[in-house]
């Protein structure tokens, strides 16, 4: 299964409430490229990239996640007609970024991953690499939500506009995964 | 415990999640340009609105033309029949048939049962057929009428001789 029930805990009515300024700029940029602007698509590149980041961090390898962060705006691109409603961009390129996560995980499975801390060369590094691990041991609701909150930046109330989940079940994911984060974080020594 | 650092990060600030946010910003996304082949170009939305409406104009053809053969089916040999009864003011009138007991009409239609009598009402051909073998029958009738009188005369003066 692609998405859990926490994810699609979602109602046309709080849709309809979270409508942001943001949406219309979705709506008019995704015209405009289907008209032949490719430098709209640039824009919903600019605007979406990070979370398209986010969600592949909490699944996939940090080596890989740059070049599928490509793959899947070079996909959507090709895709962008097949969109109905362009102001679910946000959750339509979320859903193609996690079914890649997937499909990525089932081409490689017979290929060996390194760890990723065996890469990170510095000490911050090695233990924000570790923290990650933490995360991606965690349910799939609560680890996109940490990342996209606490690798990203993005706040609770961005993380419902961008991904198309309600603040409400967004809020809860925070608050649970963080509740469960803390637990697991209390192991650790010298944080 | 107040989640609202976590979730917008408004309130006052938790220690442990600016810490984290610290150590995991590291890696935060690092934006880079999008590499799209310059010959690439978005596939115009397929609009599926024309051949919709021909596909409805097809079938309301096609219903409307059903309904039609329908009710023309149906009012066709009423129209038939009432053509066939009506006589053709260039064709020569039938001779005129006496009317008795003995010689029932061949159509007999009621208003109460006007389908079911049109059903016994014959072709024009045959009806000419039927009208002229009834004349035949009717002279052959005379006829021996005539014989059979004629006879009788002849016995009644053989008889009258026989007497006298």
């Amino acid at each position: 299964m692609y998405a859990t029930a926490d994810m699609l805990l979602t109602s046309p009515q709080a849709h309809a409430a979270e409508q942001s300024p943001e949406t219309a700029v979705e709506v008019v940029l995704v015209k405009a490229v289907l008209e032949g602007d490719r430098d709209g698509f640039a824009r919903l590149y600019d605007l979406y990239a990070p979370m398209v980041h986010g969600i592949l961090l909490a699944r996939v390898p940090r080596a890989e996640v740059d070049d599928l962060v490509q793959d899947i705006f070079f996909h959507a691109f090709k895709k962008l007609h097949t969109l109905r409603d362009a102001a679910a961009f946000g959750p339509w390129i979320a859903m193609i970024a996690r079914n890649r996560a997937v499909d990525f995980h089932r081409r490689s499975r017979e290929t060996v991953e390194l760890d990723d801390d065996v890469r990170g060369s510095d000490t911050h590094d090695s233990r924000a690499t570790e923290i990650l691990e933490l995360i991606r041991n965690l349910p799939e609701a609560y680890r996109e939500t940490l990342v996209l909150r606490l690798v990203e930046g993005m706040t609770g109330p961005e993380i419902a506009a961008r991904t198309g989940l309600t603040a409400a079940s967004v809020r809860v994911n925070l608050h649970r995964g963080m509740k469960l984060l803390r637990e697991r974080l209390g192991f650790m020594e010298g944080l | 415990m107040n989640d609202d650092y976590l979730w917008d990060k408004t309130g006052p600030p938790d220690s442990q999640i600016q810490q984290l946010e610290e150590i995991l910003g590291t890696l935060r996304y690092q934006p880079a340009p999008l590499n799209l082949p310059t010959n690439l170009v978005v596939p115009k939305r397929r609009s599926y609105l024309p051949l919709l409406a021909i596909a409805a104009s097809l079938l309301l053809a096609i219903l409307a033309g059903g309904i039609w053969l329908l009710v023309r089916s149906r009012h066709e040999p009423v129209i038939t029949r009432l053509e066939e009864k009506a006589p053709k003011p260039d064709e020569a009138p039938l001779p005129p048939v006496k009317k008795s007991a003995v010689n029932p009409p061949l159509v007999v239609a009621t208003n109460k049962h006007r389908h079911k009598a049109a059903s016994f009402v014959l072709p024009k051909r045959e009806r000419e057929e039927a009208l002229l073998a009834k004349e035949q029958v009717m002279l052959a009738l005379r006829l021996t009428s005539e014989k059979l009188s004629l006879v009788h005369k002849k016995t009644q003066i053989k008889n009258q001789h026989k007497v006298g």
